[in-house]
């Protein structure tokens, strides 16, 4: 494969140039194992237990008949309040370490979305912690609230920095909220987000000054301690030893770049060791490309081939200013990779076929699925022009290969032909078993709402439907 | 965002079930009254049927905290079998050697107030006084914090507000001066000797 003289045509040209996958024809005649949701489970089991036990020397160390008064029992809300504050806090944290085994067993998609739904059951846990405390606490002292705040403020040991945390909580929760994130630019709210660390450490000293069941020393004060620790070290294994063991095993940098579509291109990378990178097809890194101008940022994209061992590729939309610079990219470029991650795989398969529904630049990761998936699956590509269509002559020639059934369904969401085809009928007309099928899904939220809904109305079980989505 | 308000209506649902839980008179009765017990009156008084009309109202507290010698139950559903048996028996009244027993038990009472959570987290106070008639003869304290430096401020603590000549007695309120040094132990005791007195009286 000689990307070096097609490569000075197809950048920046915005013409399409040659499909660059005919050299993904080594297709892996290994099908991978199935691997079933009991990880998954395993890891929401345990994080329950820890829930429960987190609470539980507060229930053993309270003295039954403590609650006669407002004031204690207003008290006692706020400190269980705090205890769940505290451990979810953890688990928030836990779940964003890039750990290898969450990314695998959980996938980082749905990562994303129990990060989401705890996040904001955490915030409101602390915004009653703080309340019911200062209630409770006022009462006791017949003091007034405003009073109350002055006093925790002035006579208490870190409870400043823990008031400061729980703004910059409210702050990152509110920042998160769907309508207010989409207002803001990404790296805003990226750094944002960045500083709940600061809340990890800040929060950290109230909780073993005045914690009814952290102040004083014994196994729950160890305990607590220890899981913070343990937080901590899982926070440096999954994002900084394991990244750096990662890049310098496999030292990738940019082979070249190729346009795909006047507004697509394909990134082929290099690297040492490929053979021995452990990576299915449908699965994304997080990708920094260190230049000057965006070293400092990490997106994540789907890798648009399986792993062949000798290169790895990515295909990239342009549609904002990071994606844009790519276009530009040197070859010898280093890269810092952070991956593989993802459970929209064919190991995630719960029957024997599969139907793929991409939109748009959603076929990356299922052009690189269908490497692996066991023959007779069926393709529907959704695209708004011909020209929007990207690797065709790849999937053509995968079509042939793996036994795969494509449709490209091309026009507008509101065309008759897309229509009838996205509707429960349509789909079962295509594709009569599409009820026993998996049914792999990426593309633009809309389509895969819709896409989502159609699917359930014509039988498809929710666990047969998989998605690949970074939308929060 | 639906499993996130599902969530947070967990967290809602479950720390008001562990509170109610808690806090529910069933299991606070028989957990505060068993270690203080004090069998002032070895015949039970609460048990006895007979209780002289004139002796009734004083020796039966409407509170339901007061000790009063009964530790095989919890003295609230007896306590209210007591008036209208104390009113059925009025003809009974005249049943003399009965009457003259009683006297001396019900002039000293022991009350408990409620354990106490120090607001600081350092652990709980609870308070009990000894009641003569109307008046507070001494105070005595069923728990404060303990370990490292909070051994310190319980003494303190103690030192100033407990005993037949504490500051408890002397004052005969729960309006007590703060001990210095000891700030969240002071306002815990006071708050639990406050419940104490206005069970007693």
């Amino acid at each position: 494969m000689t990307h070096s003289h097609t490569h000075a045509a197809g950048r920046r040209t915005g013409t399409s140039s040659r499909h660059g996958g005919r050299s993904a024809a080594p297709v892996p005649p290994q099908i991978p194992a199935r691997r079933g949701p009991g990880g998954r489970r395993l890891l929401a089991a345990l994080l329950l237990v820890g829930l429960l036990a987190s609470v539980l020397p507060w229930w053993l160390g309270t003295p039954a008949g403590s609650l006669r008064t407002t004031a204690a029992t207003v008290t006692a809300a706020g400190r269980i309040t705090g205890l769940i504050a505290g451990y979810l806090l953890l688990v928030q944290v836990l779940m964003m370490s890039r750990l290898s085994v969450l990314e695998r067993w959980i996938g980082g998609e749905q990562l994303a979305r129990w990060h989401r739904d705890i996040g904001a059951t955490l915030l409101v846990a602390v915004l009653s912690h703080l309340s019911l405390i200062l209630v409770g606490y006022a009462d006791l002292r017949n003091h007034s609230i405003l009073a109350e705040v002055g006093t925790l403020l002035g006579d208490y040991e870190d409870m400043l920095s823990a008031f400061v945390a729980a703004g910059i909580m409210l702050v990152v929760g509110f920042s998160s909220v769907r309508a207010i994130r989409r207002a803001l630019p990404y790296e805003v709210w990226h750094l944002l987000h960045r500083s709940s660390y600061l809340v990890l450490l800040l929060g950290y000293g109230h909780q073993f000054s005045h914690g009814g069941q952290l102040y004083r020393p014994g196994p729950v004060r160890t305990g607590w301690i220890a899981l913070y620790l343990l937080v901590v070290a899982a926070l440096l294994w999954g994002r900084v030893i394991a990244p750096l063991a990662f890049n310098m095993r496999h030292r990738l940098r940019v082979a070249d770049v190729v346009a795909e579509s006047p507004d697509t291109v394909s990134i082929y990378l290099t690297g040492d060791r490929l053979d021995r990178l452990e990576m299915l097809g449908g699965q994304y890194f997080r990708w920094r490309f260190l230049t000057p101008g965006s070293w400092w940022q990490s997106h994540p994209f789907s890798v648009s081939a399986a792993a062949n061992g000798r290169w790895l590729r990515l295909t990239v939309k342009v549609v904002g200013r990071h994606t844009a610079d790519l276009r530009d990219l040197d070859p010898g470029t280093r890269v810092w990779a952070h991956g593989p991650s993802g459970t929209f795989t064919a190991a995630h398969r719960v029957r024997e076929r599969a139907l793929l529904i991409a939109g748009g630049s959603g076929i990356t990761p299922i052009r690189a699925m269908l490497e692996e998936l066991p023959p007779g699956a069926a393709l529907i590509y959704r695209a708004r022009t011909p020209a929007d269509v990207l690797l065709s002559r790849e999937l053509d020639w995968l079509a042939q290969e793996r036994d795969t059934s494509i449709w490209y369904v091309i026009g507008s969401r509101d065309d008759p032909g897309p229509r009838q085809l996205m509707s429960p009928d349509g789909l079962r007309q295509l594709v009569p078993d599409v009820a026993r099928r998996d049914v792999y899904l990426c593309g633009p939220p809309g389509l895969v709402e819709q896409s989502v809904r159609a699917l359930r109305r014509a039988g498809v079980p929710r666990r047969q439907i998989h998605l690949a989505t970074f939308e929060l | 965002m639906r499993r996130a308000l599902f969530a947070i209506t967990g967290l809602a649902a479950s720390t008001t079930a562990l509170v109610v839980l808690k806090g529910s008179p069933g299991t606070t009765q028989v957990a505060q009254n068993l270690p203080t017990a004090q069998p002032v009156n070895p015949t039970g008084q609460v048990v006895d049927p007979s209780a002289d009309p004139a002796v009734g109202p004083t020796g039966a507290a409407p509170k339901p905290s007061v000790t009063a010698g009964a530790p095989s139950s919890s003295p609230k559903p007896t306590r209210t079998t007591a008036r209208p048996s104390g009113t059925k028996t009025t003809a009974k009244a005249p049943s003399a050697p009965r009457t003259t027993t009683k006297p001396p038990q019900s002039t000293t009472r022991r009350v408990t107030g409620p354990p106490v959570d120090t607001a600081k987290g350092y652990g709980y106070v609870q308070v009990q006084i000894v009641v003569s008639g109307s008046k507070i003869i001494e105070a005595t304290t069923l728990a404060l914090p303990s370990g490292g430096e909070s051994d310190i401020h319980s003494g303190d603590v103690r030192d100033t507000y407990n005993g037949t000549g504490g500051e408890v007695v002397q004052k005969q309120s729960a309006n007590l001066n703060t001990v210095s040094g000891a700030t969240e132990t002071s306002i815990a005791y006071k708050s639990s000797l406050r419940s104490a007195i206005e069970q007693a009286f």
